[in-house]
């Protein structure tokens, strides 16, 4: 082939190869709007993310200092639109894109907390953005294994599946829903998850070669313990609000298995949703990983065949806090809410 | 506010996500129509969990004196931005907004406090030139 026929082919795949992907993009659709809130005032720094319900493949965004947000290259499909953010409350489903499709969908948020002094919108955004934290290697016990010691955040949740409820659980959220959550367990200063970490305060974790303590400031009982000796779990456990915890080190990873819940406490690490049911079949499987100094990764199993169609799982990620501790948290000193908390 | 391009996706399913709050739903307790302003002093102060609160005195227009009961975030979540316990002190004369609680007690969520030389007060944190502290 001459040199003129070899310029002429590449020029051809070139073409073909820039036709094509045109072709693809313009098969794509988009989801554009403005997110405001009840008041109508434009929100910015919002997240937003569209869940493919088929592949369940997230796209995200944030909305703009205008608070405008655009959502592209969707595939052609069938998406839930939601906004993962604490004090905030939005989520449409069904929302059906067609390709080369532009939708117009305006985002008013419910705003959860009433923008309450001290929780308002800049407290709850916090919990979702990532705390500077120092540049270092993963440090190492005496042991060898890495050192999940320290004091960390309120786990941030990524990509989170969504949840496939039986029957009588979904209707246990959207009654929940309905009622605003007013006989969560939190609310009366009962715990409030099945997870190692609280998911609405710092976090200190304290590890040895044989146990391992996570002090859980805003939750209760406040702590949570894991035996890393070998033992199994006892064959006669009494189902308790946060189960009984073993692990074990696979590696650089540390795997803790819980079992013996009661059906009390919820699972809160859901984004939107605010809180789950489960039952006593829940058995919890939590991976921990310490890929650096500033962070510590979670991957969480929840498989409870009795709520789930299938066992969910769920990655989250707490920052390394460097100026803080954990405090005193006495939550029936002044619980005045109780006897208020009307629902709708 | 008006639609850019395309058009409104029909909803097919809104799905009633529950409220996501650090210790109880606002929603379940307090009315979120029912946005209020009261002026009043300042009787009481408590920093206490899982709620901060302080309690001031409103006069009606016939002279009638009623205290009411101002739910603030945590003593912990308050600190953490820079407030203190005396941030607002007993004597203090304030304009608070509010949202007033469902059940018809003389209870209310608090979402702005004002002091009566205009400074705000929980508001934010304590170094964004707020002086009280």
């Amino acid at each position: 082939m001459g040199r003129g026929a070899m310029c002429a082919l590449s020029v051809a795949v070139c073409l073909f190869v820039c036709a094509f992907a045109a072709f693809a993009q313009g098969e794509r659709g988009a989801i554009t709007g403005a997110v405001t809130d009840q008041d109508g005032a434009v929100v910015s720094g919002v997240q937003i993310q569209a869940v493919d319900v088929k592949t369940g493949t997230i796209y995200k965004t944030a909305s703009s200092a205008t608070g405008d947000y655009t959502l592209g290259g969707l595939p052609a499909g069938t998406y839930e639109l939601s906004t993962p953010v604490l004090g905030f409350r939005y989520r449409q489903q069904n929302v059906v894109v067609q390709a080369a499709q532009t939708l117009r969908i305006d985002i008013q948020l419910v705003d959860t907390s009433l923008n309450t002094l001290g929780e308002d919108r800049a407290f709850f955004a916090a919990y979702e953005s990532p705390r500077a934290t120092p540049n270092a290697a993963t440090p190492r016990a005496p042991d060898g294994k890495p050192d999940l010691s320290g004091v960390w955040s309120a786990p941030r949740i990524v990509d989170p599946e969504r949840p496939n409820m039986l029957p009588w659980a979904a209707a246990v959220i959207k009654e929940e829903a309905e009622n605003y959550g007013k006989d969560f367990p939190r609310a009366h200063c009962l715990p409030d998850s099945v997870t190692m970490l609280g998911r609405f305060s710092v976090n200190r974790v304290v590890q040895t070669p044989t146990f391992m303590l996570f002090l859980n400031e805003q939750d209760v009982p406040g702590y949570r313990q894991v035996f890393l000796d070998g033992r199994g779990h006892p064959k006669d456990l009494d189902p308790t609000w946060t189960g009984h915890s073993i692990g074990k080190w696979e590696g650089d990873t540390l795997v803790v298995d819980t079992v013996g819940f009661n059906n009390k406490a919820p699972i809160n690490w859901l984004t939107v949703g605010g809180s789950t049911p489960h039952t006593e079949k829940l058995h919890l499987i939590t991976r921990f990983r310490r890929p650096d100094l500033g962070h510590l990764e979670m991957e969480v199993t929840f498989n409870d065949p009795g709520t789930f169609t299938k066992p969910l799982k769920m990655k989250a990620i707490s920052d390394l806090v460097e100026n803080d501790e954990v405090q005193e948290w006495i939550c029936n000193e002044n619980n005045q809410d109780l006897e208020h908390l009307v629902g709708k | 506010m008006k639609a850019k391009m395309g058009f409104l996706v029909p909803v097919l399913g809104l799905f009633l996500s529950a409220p996501v709050f650090a210790h109880h739903s606002f929603r379940a307790e307090f009315d979120s129509t029912k946005p209020t302003e009261f002026v009043g002093t300042v009787t009481k102060v408590e920093w206490f969990n899982p709620h901060a609160r302080f309690y001031i005195d409103v006069k009606d227009e016939t002279g009638r004196v009623t205290n009411w009961n101002f739910e603030l975030g945590s003593p912990l979540a308050l600190r953490r931005q820079g407030w203190r316990q005396d941030s607002l002190k007993v004597g203090d004369q304030i304009t608070v907004e509010c949202y007033l609680a469902k059940d018809g007690s003389k209870m209310a969520s608090a979402t702005k406090v004002t002091l009566a030389d205009g400074r705000k007060v929980f508001s934010g944190s304590s170094t964004d030139g707020s002086p009280t502290q």
